[in-house]
């Protein structure tokens, strides 16, 4: 790896300390006044810093993150207000306080949006509420708390500024000193959030974002992890609303103005959306930009020209300067998709596997059945499926076929958790009830299920999408790379392990799909239409990768192709109109009359 | 509890469900016809309040007014679409983002040019009696309004080539293109029916609400709670939620307080958005 790779592999860390180093170094000959207005700045990169993880990383756009600023602001100088004059040190009340009060009130709307599934839209136009809300219940919302007393639109006063060192009669810092205390802060935080987002928490949040569902049937808690990225995004902006009381010794009910809110998304699309490092970069750029023009220039009319400036950023500038400077040095760094070219061919070995499956079997138990019983789903009028009750057992391939419209794929995303049944019950194993179980409950009980289109995370590579199924299912790191390491290469991916999977073909995704799911080592394997976009030879092996799980696990396949279905020996059932038509051997249901009717229409049958 | 004040509380809380309704159905429309939410709604109805203000100073009469501040906003709607949300189709944040920023700017213009505070106009002086109480007739009026907007909007989804071509084109975007339907003039038009229905909106309520700059913000919650609320079925979902959550918190204001009806407002509608994440209508069969 030359130089310039590990560089750029590494910038998130090597140029944030860089530039800290850069404005310690700056403080000792900058002017107090630019020092005290730079200071801000820093801290508005902060409250962009909570954007980037909500937005650039979870995916959802809030416009409330200067709710949970203002609020962490609010908390953390009341608790300063009353402690303060004890200890001395404000930073031990506020910080702490700020941090627990936003990521508090951030749990609290997190748990509403993600535990009810809300949209994006009524996330956002939610989140964007309550800065509204709070904007216009602060402006008359009085009360007094011991030493501090909150004055409506008066707003809160008097707020001590920075004090370090201990006692009753402790000095506020200076201006330079609250500059390098502020910058120190933000730099901790920000090292914190790229630990985070770096380890397995992020990159489960980085799944989630790229495709919620397949995280979900990966057997991730998509929920916990929204939420609880969601409370570290506000906690981070309740510590940066705690260091803007102390610095401006005031706030008021403006800090949840739209003005204000408007700020965060501009710092976060000018530096880089899921940069991190961005935001920083962002605010120092507005900042020092309104600096530089000395604020008269543009006057009173700020409001308009950021107004301005955002629809100019969202229309032209997407990826902000980071990723803008990303993608030019990314020109002049050697291809990692340029592997995805050379692909091996998929073989499957039949001990590699079978030793996979046998070490599964030690660990995770023996194969499970899967029961249903009077299963009923409704559509309006359309009934997919219609009382449905199958036993599914290990041993041999069930398969499931049916004309278009049959229910197939209802039935298995019934059986998956997709949808819901409206009545009826699913088992799984000898008598455990599923049926109202949410979809990584069921994956995490043994299921692993492979939907129609393959799903596969698109930005990560092909080792990182096989190592992510491995780790939800062991937990464990050095086991994840073991197992994920051997299918990867039974699947012939040894050279394209660093290849993003969203180059692959289509056929390959389906064989990456695959992979994921036997990474799981599930009990019960459900495969909607695995073969299709595979050649006659890929098809092959898929046949016999099918025979031998069979032999090991509970093995449910939903196909179109005929020939495949019978090269697969096992127990055939035929869907029409979403119930049971007819079942048996391949063989006998080619002979059968009925069956050939509903498949070719020859006549009307019911 | 006398019967008149009952009858009084409930026409009341119908005209402020109306006023709610007349204030989202804009919104509504272009949500449901363009999948766009637009975060500059309350903005294009403040342009309408003042259109019409300025008009009345001028001395056309009020009435007049009306169609000229639809007129113009449908134009500065036609405009916005042409050179921004045309550019963002199929990315909400981004949509929301950009009409973002148009809200504020045309909130800072409004300040630049009239400042902050403005003559409301009168409202027409009738009124009804019912037993011992009298209603002012104007919010009364609005029932009726609402009623005709709720009217026309679906006579034009429902019976014109143009609300055919749009419902076809947000539905299957792909083969309404292949039978034909130029899907970037429908979504042109059906922004500047959205922006002069805002047009509309903030001129027909002039009387009750007067222009201010930030008259928009005001507004604007509540109509996005409702659109939210209402979900993919945009216009008979939005008529329901704007009476049942408009009408809910005017019932309660008028019994207990006016924080009470707007704490019911909220509080139904995070109750609604719990049961039903995607907005009420998600699992509807009828799709108007």
């Amino acid at each position: 790896m030359t130089f310039s790779e590990k560089l750029y592999k590494s910038a998130g860390l090597t140029f944030p300390i860089i530039a800290t180093g850069a404005a310690l170094i700056a403080a000792s000959v900058m002017n107090p006044y630019l020092a005290y207005v730079a200071t801000s700045w820093i801290i508005f990169g902060l409250l962009g810093l909570s954007l980037d993880i909500v937005w650039g990383r979870g995916g959802l756009l809030s416009l409330g993150q200067t709710a949970f600023y203002g609020l962490g602001g609010y908390f953390g100088s009341v608790i300063v207000l009353n402690l303060s004059p004890v200890t001395g040190n404000t930073l031990i009340w506020s910080l702490p306080a700020g941090a627990a009060f936003g990521g508090l009130c951030a749990a609290a709307l997190g748990w509403i949006i993600f535990f009810a599934r809300m949209g994006p839209l009524q996330s956002t136009i939610l989140s964007y509420t309550l800065t509204l809300l709070l904007w216009s219940l602060t402006q008359s919302f009085q009360l007094d708390v011991g030493q501090a007393s909150i004055g409506g639109d008066n707003g809160l006063s008097n707020i001590p500024g920075m004090v370090l060192s201990f006692g009753g009669n402790a000095e506020a810092l200076g201006p330079v000193a609250v500059f390098v205390a502020t910058i120190l802060i933000s730099a901790l935080v920000y090292l914190l959030t790229r630990w985070l987002m770096k380890g397995t928490f992020g990159r489960v949040v980085d799944c989630i974002r790229i495709d919620a569902q397949k995280a979900e049937l990966l057997g991730y808690d998509v929920r916990m992890y929204q939420v609880a990225n969601f409370a570290y995004a506000g906690a981070v902006a309740g510590v940066a609303g705690a260091l803007f009381g102390a610095w401006a010794n005031y706030l008021s009910p403006s800090i949840f103005s739209v003005q204000e809110a408007l700020l965060v998304p501009i710092y976060v699309l000018v530096g880089g959306l899921g940069t991190l490092s961005g935001a920083f970069v962002g605010a120092i750029a507005v900042g020092g930009l309104s600096y530089w023009l000395g604020g008269g220039a543009v006057g009173g009319q700020t409001t308009l020209i950021l107004g301005v400036v955002l629809i100019f950023l969202v229309l032209f500038l997407k990826n902000g300067m980071l990723g803008a400077l990303g993608d030019l040095w990314r020109q002049y760094l050697p291809d990692t998709n340029a592997a995805a070219r050379d692909a091996g061919a998929v073989s499957i070995d039949p001990d590699v596997l079978e030793g996979l499956l046998k070490d599964a079997a030690a660990q995770a138990g023996p194969a499970k059945n899967l029961a249903t019983r009077d299963a009923f789903k409704r559509f309006g009028g359309v009934v997919p499926v219609n009382r449905v009750s199958r036993l599914f057992e290990p041993g041999r391939p069930s398969s499931l076929i049916g004309p278009n419209g049959a229910g197939k794929s209802s039935f298995l995303k019934t059986c998956v958790g997709i949808y819901t049944p409206e009545a009826g019950s699913i088992y799984l194993g000898s008598d455990d009830d599923i049926t109202r179980a949410p979809i990584f409950e069921r994956v995490r009980r043994g299921m692993g299920v492979k939907n129609q289109k393959p799903q596969v995370f698109g930005s990560l590579t092909v080792f990182d999408n096989l190592w992510m199924a491995a780790y939800a299912r062991t937990r464990n790191k050095t086991a994840a790379t073991e197992i994920s390491g051997k299918i990867m290469g039974m699947l012939g991916f040894t050279n394209q392990a660093a290849v993003q999977a969203s180059v692959l073909s289509h056929g390959q995704q389906q064989w990456l799909d695959i992979g994921m799911v036997l990474c799981l080592t599930p009990r019960v394997i459900l495969l909607d239409e695995p073969a299709a976009g595979m050649t006659n030879e890929e098809t092959r092996e898929l046949s016999s990768l099918v025979r031998i799980l069979a032999r090991y696990t509970t093995v449910i396949v939903v196909e179109h192709d005929m020939e495949f279905v019978r090269t697969l020996e096992g127990h055939v059932t035929v869907l029409h109109q979403g119930e049971v038509f007819a079942e048996g051997d391949i063989d006998t249901l080619r002979a059968n009359d009925r069956v050939l009717d509903i498949y070719l229409g020859r006549r009307a049958h019911v | 509890m006398q019967i008149d004040y009952l009858a009084t509380v409930l026409l009341s809380s119908l005209s402020s469900a109306s006023i709610l309704l007349i204030a989202t159905i804009g919104l509504a429309v272009v949500f449901g016809l363009m999948g766009v939410i637009n975060l500059a709604h309350g903005e294009f109805l403040m342009i309408g309040a003042y259109t019409a203000l300025t008009a009345t100073q001028s001395g056309i009469p009020y009435v007049l007014s009306i169609p000229i501040a639809v007129v113009v906003t449908m134009a500065i709607g036609a405009t916005v679409e042409i050179l921004i949300i045309r550019r963002l189709y199929g990315r909400l944040f981004d949509t929301m983002l950009a009409t973002w920023g148009l809200s504020i700017a045309f909130y800072q213009l409004a300040v630049l040019i009239f400042g902050t505070v403005s003559p409301g106009i009168g409202m027409p002086r009738y009124s009804l009696k019912i037993g011992a109480y009298s209603l002012a007739g104007y919010p009364l009026l609005m029932i009726g309004i609402a009623a005709l907007m709720g009217l026309f909007v679906y006579g034009l989804m429902t019976r014109t080539v143009y609300g055919m071509k749009a419902r076809a084109a947000i539905q299957v975007p792909e083969m309404a293109q292949a039978i034909g339907i130029e899907s970037s003039r429908v979504n042109t038009l059906t922004f500047s029916i959205g922006c002069g229905l805002a047009g509309f909106a903030g001129a027909v309520l002039l009387p009750i609400v007067p222009a201010t700059p930030s008259m928009g913000f005001a507004f604007v919650i509540k109509a996005f709670l409702t659109v939210v609320v209402a979900g993919p079925v945009t216009l008979t979902g939005s008529v329901l939620a704007a009476i049942g959550l408009g009408g809910g918190a005017s019932i309660t204001a008028s019994f207990l307080t006016s924080v009470a009806g707007d704490a019911f407002f909220f509080l139904v509608t995070a109750l609604l958005l719990w049961l039903y994440p995607m907005g009420i209508s998600a699992k509807w069969r009828r799709k108007m």
